[in-house]
C-alpha cells in the first residue's frame, strides 16, 4: 500500500436519490493526485465538482469504487475517524470563508489546534500564521463580521494551514472577491504550493486555473480531460 | 483549561440574550415554585410536630378488665390495673418511669360556685416527672392539691384557696383540700392526663376518700428514648399480657406518625403542582435550542466540516442548556429563599422553622432539579444538532 498516491479515485461512482429518480453526480471517475501536485478541477455547474469537492474533502463516501486518501480507503473508516483525517490532513478553503461567527478572526485559527490537541495553543503557532498571511494581532481580535472578504479569506487560509495538513482544498476560493485580492489570495496558495503542499483547486474560472499546474475538466459526472 | 465549546456556548447565549433570558425565567418559576411548596409543607409539618411531640414518649395503658376484690365483707367489681400487673409493668419497663394514675370525675364547690372536673390521684413525687407547677408548690401535706390552668382561670383560683370535693349535699361533710399550687396550661396532651380540667390530689387522699388502693385506672410509661418506644412496648406486653389481653396499650406516636404521613402527601402534591410550571419551563427551553440549533446550522455545518467531532458540538450545546438551567436555578434559589420566607411566614404565621436544615435542603432540591429539567430538554437538541450532515448543513443559508 506504500506506492499509492495521496489521493487515488479508483471506479469512484456517487449517486443521489431524488424523488425524481436517481441522478449520478460522479460516473466511474478514476484519477490520481500525487503529493505536492498543484491541480484546479474544472467544469460547468452540474458537472459534479462539488460532488468531487465533498469526495475529496472526506465530507461524504463514494457509492461505489475505491477512494484511498493518504492511504486509507475512506468507505472503511468510521465516521470519527473520518472527522479526524478532516481535521489532521485537509484544510478547507471556501468561496463564502466559513469563519465560525461567534469566535473572533484569532480563535477561528486557533480552533483546528484546539481541536487536535483539546487545549488553547500556547506555542503562537496561530498568531505567526495570521501574521504570515497579513492579519495582525489588532485585527485578529476582531469578529469575522467586522473583517473585509479578502481579511476573512486570508483569516480562512491561516485556519486551513494550522494543524499543517497535507492538503489544501480550496473551493472557488476567489469567487467571492474582487480581481485584485483574488490573486493576492491565489499568490499566497502559491506559495504554500512551493512550501510543499498538494493544492487542490475547484473553480469555473479559467483565469485561477491558470495558477495550477495541471486541470482536471469534470463534464456529466465524467472526467474528460485531465 | 478554558473549554472553547463553554466558550461558544456563552457567547450564544449572550448574543440570543431576550431570548435566553424569558426561556430562564421559566426555569426561575418552576424552582420558585418547587422550592417554596416544598418549604411550606415542611415548615407545616415541622410545627404540627412539635405541638404534637411534647408527650409523644409517653406509654398510655389501660385495662378494661374487670376485677373482684372483697374487702370488710363486701365484694366490688371494678375494672382497672392491679397491683401485680403494675408490678408487671415496673418489671419490664426497665429504667424508664412508671406513673400509676389514679381518676375520676367529681363536683366541687369553690366558695358558693359548684363545679366539675377530673380529680387525678398520683403519688407527689411523679408530679414533676410531667407536670410543670406554673405557681405555687406541688404537693406537700395531706389535704394539698393541684389545680389545672383552665379551672384555676374560671374559678379565679390561687394557692391558698380551698376547695370542697364531692356532691353539694347539705346532709353530708365534704372532704376540704387546699390549693398548693396552679398547673401550667398543657392544651391537649396526648398522654391522656387531660389537667387542664382538673384537680390532682396525693394517691393516699385519693384512695382515703375513693378506696381502690390498688387498683390504678390509667398507668403512663414515660420511655427516656423514644426511639425505644416499640421495644419498651413490646416488653411490657409479653410480661403483662402473658397469659390473655389485659392491658391495653397505646402511644401516641401511631396518631402523629399518620399526621405526618398525611401531611407529607399534601406537601408532595403541592410539590408536584409546582412541578408543572417546571414542565411548561422544559417546553420552553426545548423551544430555544431548537431555535439556537436551526438558527445555526450553518454554523454546526462548518464545525462539522473542518474537524469538530460529533460529541463536541453535542457537548457546545448541552452546555449551553446547562447555562441557562444554572442562571435559571440561581436566580429561582435567592428567589426561594425570600418568597418561600414570605409564604411561610404568611401561611403558618411562623418562621421558627424555616432555617431547619429539613426545610432549606428543598433550595438547592429545586434548583438541581432546575438544572436536570434544563439539561434533558437539551438532550434532543444537542443529538439533532451533532448527527447533522456537513453537507447539508453548510449549504443552508
Amino acid at each position: 500500500m506504500d506506492d499509492l498516491p495521496l489521493i487515488r479515485l479508483s471506479d469512484v461512482t456517487k449517486t443521489y436519490h431524488l424523488e425524481s429518480g436517481d441522478f449520478t453526480a460522479l460516473d466511474h471517475v478514476s484519477l490520481d493526485i500525487a503529493e505536492n501536485e498543484f491541480v484546479a478541477i474544472m467544469g460547468p455547474s452540474g458537472s459534479g465538482k462539488s460532488t468531487m469537492m465533498n469526495q475529496l474533502g472526506i465530507l461524504d463516501v463514494p457509492t461505489s469504487g475505491e477512494l484511498f486518501i493518504a492511504g486509507e480507503n475512506v468507505a472503511k473508516m468510521s465516521s470519527l475517524e473520518r472527522t479526524h483525517m478532516r481535521r489532521d490532513i485537509i484544510g478547507y478553503i471556501f468561496q463564502k470563508f466559513y469563519l465560525i461567527p461567534l469566535l473572533s478572526a484569532y480563535e477561528n485559527v486557533e480552533y483546528p489546534l484546539i481541536l487536535k490537541y483539546k487545549k488553547r495553543d500556547t506555542t503562537g503557532r496561530a498568531t505567526a500564521l495570521l501574521e504570515a498571511v497579513g492579519i495582525d494581532t489588532e485585527k485578529g481580535a476582531h469578529r469575522p463580521n467586522q473583517l473585509s472578504g479578502g481579511q476573512q479569506q486570508r483569516v480562512a487560509i491561516a485556519r486551513a494551514l494550522v494543524n499543517d495538513p497535507k492538503i489544501l482544498l480550496c473551493d472557488e476560493p476567489t469567487g467571492n472577491l474582487d480581481r485584485k485580492t483574488g490573486h493576492q489570495i491565489m499568490d499566497i496558495l502559491c506559495k504554500l504550493h512551493e512550501e510543499g503542499k498538494t493544492v487542490i483547486i475547484v473553480t469555473h474560472d479559467p483565469k485561477i486555473a491558470e495558477y495550477a499546474h495541471r486541470t482536471i475538466e469534470l463534464e456529466d459526472g465524467k472526467v474528460v480531460a485531465s | 483549561m478554558k473549554d472553547i465549546f463553554f466558550d461558544l456556548s456563552v457567547r450564544s447565549v449572550r448574543l440570543n440574550f431576550l431570548r435566553s433570558l424569558l426561556a430562564s425565567i421559566g426555569i426561575v418559576i418552576g424552582v420558585v415554585a418547587i422550592s417554596s411548596m416544598g418549604m411550606l409543607g415542611t415548615n407545616m409539618q415541622l410545627s404540627v410536630k412539635d405541638q404534637l411531640s411534647s408527650n409523644v414518649n409517653t406509654i398510655i395503658l389501660t385495662s378494661d378488665t374487670v376485677k373482684v376484690s372483697s374487702s370488710s365483707g363486701t365484694t366490688t367489681t371494678q375494672s382497672g390495673i392491679d397491683k401485680s400487673e403494675l408490678n408487671d409493668i415496673k418489671s419490664s419497663a426497665g429504667q424508664n418511669e412508671v406513673i400509676p394514675i389514679h381518676r375520676t370525675s367529681t363536683q366541687f364547690t369553690l366558695g358558693s360556685t359548684n363545679g366539675r372536673g377530673s380529680i387525678y390521684g398520683l403519688d407527689p413525687n411523679d408530679v414533676p416527672k410531667f407536670l410543670t407547677v406554673a405557681d405555687g408548690t406541688n404537693l406537700k401535706g395531706g389535704n394539698d392539691a393541684l389545680v389545672g390552668a383552665t379551672i384555676a382561670q374560671n374559678f379565679n383560683i390561687v394557692p391558698g384557696s380551698s376547695i370542697k370535693i364531692g356532691q353539694n349535699c347539705a346532709t353530708v361533710t365534704r372532704p376540704v383540700v387546699r390549693v398548693s399550687g396552679i398547673l401550667e396550661a398543657r392544651g391537649i396532651s396526648s398522654d391522656n392526663v387531660n389537667a387542664d380540667n382538673a384537680i390532682i390530689v396525693s394517691d393516699d387522699w385519693y384512695t382515703t376518700h375513693y378506696g381502690n388502693k390498688d387498683l390504678y385506672d390509667q398507668v403512663n410509661v414515660i420511655v427516656n428514648d423514644v426511639d425505644t418506644i416499640n421495644q419498651t412496648e413490646d416488653n411490657i406486653d409479653r410480661k403483662v399480657n402473658r397469659n390473655s389481653q389485659v392491658v391495653r396499650i397505646s402511644d401516641a406516636s401511631s396518631r402523629l406518625s399518620s399526621i405526618s404521613s398525611t401531611l407529607g402527601t399534601i406537601t408532595t402534591f403541592i410539590m408536584a403542582i409546582g412541578g408543572i410550571s417546571l414542565v411548561v419551563a422544559a417546553v420552553s427551553i426545548f423551544n430555544v435550542m431548537m431555535m439556537s440549533v436551526k438558527e445555526r446550522v450553518q454554523e454546526i455545518g462548518i464545525l462539522l466540516s473542518i474537524g469538530t467531532e460529533k460529541g463536541e458540538v453535542r457537548r457546545m450545546f448541552l452546555y449551553e442548556a446547562l447555562i441557562l438551567g444554572i442562571i435559571g436555578a440561581v436566580v429561582g434559589g435567592i428567589m426561594s429563599f425570600i418568597i418561600g420566607y414570605s409564604v411561610v411566614s404568611a401561611m403558618i404565621g411562623s418562621t421558627a422553622y424555616f432555617f431547619r436544615p429539613e426545610s432549606l435542603i428543598f433550595i438547592p432540591y429545586g434548583m438541581i432539579i432546575g438544572v436536570v429539567v434544563c439539561v434533558v430538554s437539551g438532550l434532543y437538541p444537542a443529538w439533532a444538532a451533532s448527527n447533522m450532515d456537513p453537507i447539508d448543513a453548510l449549504r443552508s443559508e
